[in-house]
């Protein structure tokens, strides 16, 4: 019996000292998991011959990659023959060419990348070789740019967060840095002022100024990745990605399928590219100002709609700045401006609309968006003259109380004198 | 002579004194009686009775100096938001067909949230709460 106790006691030491060393290796290895060690960050700190670009927060550093982990190596040994050695799979500063690959190592590993973000693409990489500077990188062109231009190097953040360069609101200047290089413009028969002309554009304004994330970038139109400069024949469909309406109205009037014929490029025939001016009235009619009048003559059908379409806008246009007016004047005053507002935000959408509805080129479906707004203002300046005529009624009573009673109290006195004497 | 003058004095009196009454109370009446106008700061409002309120139906109510919608969607359920086109402050519709929220202006669509689906509008459309107290609706704020 005291034999069997004996191997019974013998079993559960030796499976527990088992146990517990079979423990230990795990939290080991869990511990290494969670902290890689990266010589080549503490040499190259320590030597002070960190990548000019480098930064703390970088997105691969923060998520536990080591510099290994795109430039190869070992970053566990302490000795720099050993962790810089080509056997150990190192290839220093990668090549151009080799950049897209070499990102999409990971990036293009669905696998993988769900570990560290599930919902991003991973298609990037194939998007970028149908790209102009993919294809131009494939023929060994180093002056396009590759995921590093864009995206720096070593300070890779998403995109949403507005240290990145390539945040909506940074965006126009990173792709700056290339189309803006004159040399580079002139030797591929670019534009170098896209920048500017970009900066200048309603979309600019909204975007850089006011930093509306919600304008769009170089990147709404030309495409992430995938960069091409819109094909010709789909520059209506980029815009009409956003101006659903214009584009449909354009697109199903009697000049767009003129001009589909003609072979005209759609919305920057009118609106530019991208210097993208706040549109006027003055564009549709028969001025200097208005395009109409490049391609239609006096007399023409042409010329007698932009003249009608013109003429219907301005009349609006006028009503609306005459109330604006007036409202400023009510509200001066002190006075009411309630429902002068409301009349004047109907007026306001009708023109709104009406601008859309030059998209048709029909002047009647113009004339019909005008007149609601047309009442609208008329009953914003009715509601204005009003209020404007209840201040000088009540200034003008005030003044007329004030002698009423001077004239009384003077009275007074002199009945109240007269008693007395 | 002095009667015609003193007569004519007590008549201007009588007068003066009478608009000098009227120059106080008008005031005083017109503050106690003041115009219908609408409150212009407010927390919330009124917006009729749920009971009478169409299923699939939307209006338009002035929620202080800003247009709120009022949508009642399909399964009978209220929501209030902003009726200004966050584009270029249009005022927005209930489209039933789509059972969303549209601008007419340029096709800016959003969700019953106000939420972005398509079109330029930039931002979401402010969210207001609804509440029915007695079969009242209550249009509130959001905090």
């Amino acid at each position: 019996m005291k034999k069997l106790i004996g191997i019974i006691t013998l079993v559960f030491t030796i499976s527990f000292a088992f146990a517990s060393v079979n423990y230990a290796a795990t939290t080991a290895n869990k511990k290494s998991d969670t902290k890689v060690k990266n010589t080549c960050l503490n040499c190259h700190t320590e030597n002070e011959n960190l990548p000019e670009d480098f930064k703390k927060y970088d997105v691969h550093l923060a998520a536990g990659l080591t510099c290994a982990s795109c430039h190869g190596g070992d970053p566990t040994s302490d000795d720099d023959a050993v962790a810089m050695s080509k056997k150990k799979g190192f290839i220093g500063v990668p090549a151009k060419k080799d950049i897209p690959k070499l990102c999409g190592k990971c990036h293009s590993d669905i696998r993988f990348m769900r570990k560290y973000n599930p919902r991003m693409e991973t298609d990037q990489v194939s998007q970028y070789f149908t790209s102009v500077h993919g294809m131009q990188l494939k023929k060994g062109n180093t002056d396009v740019a590759a995921c590093t231009d864009c995206h720096t190097a070593h300070a890779i953040l998403p995109p949403n967060d507005p240290r990145s360069t390539v945040y909506a609101v940074n965006v126009p200047q990173t792709c700056d840095k290339c189309h803006g290089n004159k040399e580079l413009a002139k030797k591929y028969g670019l534009d170098p002022n896209v920048y500017n002309d970009y900066k200048a554009s309603v979309h600019g304004k909204d975007l850089l100024e006011k930093k509306d994330t919600g304008a769009p970038a170089c990147n709404d139109c030309h495409g992430n990745h995938g960069a091409v400069p819109p094909g010709v024949k789909s520059i209506d469909l980029v815009c009409g990605e956003c101006h659903v309406n214009n584009m449909n109205y354009f697109m199903n009037s009697k000049m767009g399928v003129a001009w589909k014929e003609l072979g005209y490029h759609g919305c920057v025939e009118c609106h530019s590219n991208h210097k993208i001016i706040k549109p006027q009235d003055d564009f549709v009619g028969t001025s200097d100002k208005a395009f109409c009048v490049k391609c239609h003559d006096e007399g023409d059908e042409g010329y007698n709609v932009a003249k009608s379409i013109h003429s219907s806008l301005t009349k609006l246009d006028t009503l609306i700045k005459q109330a604006k007016e007036k409202l400023a004047k009510v509200r001066k005053f002190g006075m009411d401006d309630l429902d002068i507002s409301y009349s004047l935000k109907e007026a306001h959408q009708a023109i709104v609309q009406s601008r859309t509805e030059v998209h048709t080129f029909d002047s009647s479906k113009v004339k019909a968006k005008v007149k609601p707004g047309i009442e609208a203002a008329r009953k914003a300046i009715k509601k204005a003259d009003s209020e404007i005529r209840e201040y000088s009624f009540r200034r003008n009573g005030y003044a007329a109380a004030t002698l009423i009673f001077l004239v009384f109290i003077v009275l007074f006195y002199l009945k109240i004198k007269k008693k007395k004497d | 002579m002095n009667t015609t003058r003193r007569k004519f004095l007590n008549f201007l009196l009588s007068v003066t004194g009478l608009g000098a009454l009227g120059a106080i109370f008008y005031p005083v009446i017109s503050y106690l009686i003041p115009p219908q106008n609408v409150q212009a700061k407010v927390n919330s409002i009124k917006a009729g009775k749920a009971s009478s309120f169409p299923i699939n139906s939307y209006k338009i109510e002035k929620f202080g100096r800003k247009p709120v919608i009022l949508v009642r969607d399909e399964k009978g359920a209220f929501h209030a938001l902003s009726a200004v086109c966050t584009h270029l402050q249009c005022i927005v519709q209930y489209r039933k067909d789509l059972r969303l929220i549209w601008c007419a202006c340029h096709n800016g669509k959003y969700d019953l949230h106000g939420r972005n689906i398509s079109g330029p509008p930039p931002r979401p459309l402010l969210e207001y709460t609804v509440k029915i107290v007695n079969d009242n609706i209550i249009i509130t704020q959001p905090s």
